[in-house]
């Protein structure tokens, strides 16, 4: 490490839980919270894998002077990220678990050094969200202005008197001490960006580089990730399971833990 | 309900029919199991339009997005959420702007279950707001212009010269600081003026001092006085105006015809060469002390050397190399190596990589670094 230059277990505010010589599994947020997101969901696998946590540059405890808008000008720019933790932690055969934007973040991430990754759950994945030629996303470019919007006019637990006390605050207090409004507080201009990086990318093309067991979890309802967006990733990818949960709307992760923990098992049990 | 003076007592269907807020009940799903007189009035929805009908999602056409990806899971990991502003869409189209808080109740095992909603009407705040943040807006597009107008707008290109620059203010929300680079002609096409300088502290009032410093400066060197009288000239306005005591920079003037770079140092890190071969060195000639020191400066010193054709000059402030824990010598000699392993490359990418290597993200001082080859 050449001193002075941020490692990523700090930058991602890297959480690390369960035995170290067990499989590694690794927990990626979407847009909008933190790896809060995960909090019924992780600690079901925590015994028999080593349960690796972190946020996006930008959200939750990360660092957020580390953003930098060329190198997240794109979703490869968190795949990168994704790669630099397994770098320091040395991860191997891991099981990556995507949440939403990460999902896609995670099929990157595997395209570009397959070698490390042994499996990957893709919850609501979408490689473009925007309506094309021949191509149901889900939404225009209206939604996203309305997000950046509805962004601009929710500083959540980040107005200007908050934001000092999270920036002095890296280490994150105990959950019962958090601060209202933290899962999903982050630097409004960051989120801003990754919000437009994330609604307005378009990476179908990656879909056939993946050659990693996969794992599509598509709830019922879920208007950020359709069912048919599911079946579009499931065609796509050449070997991937797909699952269509009981679970309604985008966030089963939250919504129905028990019941993504028990598709998840079902799948890595082989 | 306890009785009020007037004798009349209010029930609980009226308090919640004709409350002062919409309320409104749902499944985790969005489905719609409840809503009170006022929700309807507010929205010229009736129930029969709404309940098991419809989703209060599909009430917010501009905030699909946004419910999904932030209201509904810190909601789920708080079990509740206030004050946030939603746009709720009316049975004509028109929109409701709305602060809304809401809860979660969950069933006895700990499964959310529903989801209850008071809906307050926000007309006159949300345009209030509307305004303050285009006034912000415009405040910030202001003072970005009027700090982008005190550095160069575009660097000068001739045949035969090509010129980078890396510049970061030290204070975060600033677009400048207390250092400047400028690059002018003397002669075009055939002598250039290379200047980067240093004024004592950080933020806006070094900013607007490094202003005054550079317009001097471009001022100055229309007269042809050469670098050493420009100094001394130099010395005079900040003397006579009380304007950038102490200030450090170095002024060079390259010949591009005849290769010959005549420059002076007024308390500045020394120029740097980067030969065609990759060699790398210091100017250490020229040298004076910083801007109206009071001490006396006397006469300026300035040098001139003669540069092989595709050298490379790099000017820069001390923000670029100094850290804490080493001495200058320290810092200087990790730039040599920096500048070392450039040979060859394009000022674009010298400039980028000697940021890279030698920058550190905790420092807090303004970086400023000129790039210029032949």
């Amino acid at each position: 490490m050449i001193p002075g230059t941020m490692t990523a277990l700090r930058r991602n505010n890297v959480t690390v839980h369960g035995p170290a010589d067990v499989r590694p599994m690794m927990f990626a947020h979407g847009f909008g919270c933190d790896q809060n997101m995960w909090r019924h969901v992780w600690p079901a696998f925590a015994e028999d894998h080593r349960i690796v946590l972190f946020d996006h540059v930008g959200a939750g405890g990360s660092d957020v002077t580390a953003f930098d808008p060329e190198h997240y000008r794109a979703l490869d720019g968190y795949a990168e990220d994704v790669l630099a933790i397994c770098h320091e932690l040395d991860l191997d055969d891991l099981v990556f678990v995507g949440h939403s934007v990460s999902a896609m973040i995670g099929l990157l991430a595997a395209a570009a050094e397959p070698n490390r990754f042994g499996a990957l759950v893709l919850v609501g994945p979408s490689p473009r969200y925007i309506d094309d030629e021949g191509y149901i996303g889900g939404f225009s470019h209206e939604d996203v202005e309305g997000l950046l919007e509805s962004l601009e006019r929710n500083y959540l637990g980040w107005s200007a008197t908050m934001a000092p006390v999270i920036m002095g605050n890296q280490d994150r207090p105990s959950l019962g001490e958090e601060l209202t409004n933290s899962f999903c507080r982050a630097d409004p201009d960051i989120a801003a960006h990754f919000a437009r990086v994330t609604f307005l990318s378009d990476n179908r093309a990656d879909l056939a580089r993946v050659r990693t067991p996969s794992l599509i979890l598509q709830c019922s309802e879920d208007v950020i990730a359709p069912q048919p967006v599911g079946e579009y990733v499931h065609r796509q990818l050449i070997d991937s399971r797909l699952v269509l949960m009981q679970a309604r709307g985008h966030c089963p992760n939250l919504s129905a833990p028990e019941e993504t923990v028990a598709e998840i098992r079902s799948y890595l049990a082989g | 309900m306890s009785r009020t003076e007037g004798g009349d007592q209010e029930s609980f269907e009226e308090l919640f029919e004709d409350a002062p807020c919409g309320h409104l009940s749902s499944a985790i799903d969005g489905t719609i199991l409840g809503v009170n007189r006022t929700f309807e009035r507010w929205t010229g929805l009736d129930r029969t339009q709404l309940l098991a009908v419809r989703r209060f999602q599909d009430l917010l056409p501009r905030g699909r997005i946004y419910y999904e990806t932030h209201y509904l899971p810190l909601l789920l990991m708080q079990n509740r959420l206030n004050g946030i502003a939603l746009e709720i869409e009316r049975a004509d189209g028109s929109r409701l702007s709305a602060l809304v808080n809401s809860v979660v109740d969950r069933d006895r095992r700990g499964a959310p279950h529903r989801i209850r909603t008071a809906v307050f009407d926000a007309t006159d705040r949300s345009a209030y707001e509307r305004e303050l943040r285009s006034s912000r807006q415009r405040e910030q597009e202001t003072a970005e212009r009027l700090q982008r107008s005190l550095l160069p707008g575009e660097i000068p290109a001739a045949p035969g010269l090509e010129v980078a620059v890396t510049y970061r203010p030290g204070v975060s929300g600033l677009q400048v600081g207390g250092d400047w680079y400028d690059a002018f002609w003397i002669e075009q096409p055939d002598i250039i003026a290379l200047v980067v300088g240093d004024v004592v502290g950080h933020g806006l009032e070094a900013a607007a001092t490094m202003g005054q410093l550079r317009s001097a400066v471009r001022a100055l060197a229309l007269l042809g006085l050469g670098p050493a009288t420009l100094l001394q000239a130099l010395d005079r306005f900040a003397d006579r105006h009380d304007v950038g005591s102490m200030a450090t920079l170095v002024y060079a003037e390259l010949d591009l015809r005849s290769g010959s770079l005549r420059f002076a140092c007024a308390g500045h890190p020394p120029p740097l060469i980067l030969q065609p071969d990759g060699a790398a060195r210091f100017l250490w000639e020229g040298r004076s002390l910083p801007l109206d020191t009071r001490l006396g400066t006397g006469t300026r010193a300035e040098a001139t050397v003669q540069l092989e054709r595709g050298s490379t000059v790099l000017l820069y402030t001390d923000g670029l190399i100094e850290r804490r824990t080493s001495s200058l010598d320290e810092d200087l000699g990790r730039l040599l190596a920096a500048a070392a392993s450039c040979g060859g490359q394009s000022p674009e990418r010298v400039a980028g990589a000697i940021v890279r290597a030698l920058h550190e993200p905790e420092q807090l001082d303004d970086v400023c670094v000129l790039v210029a080859r032949t």
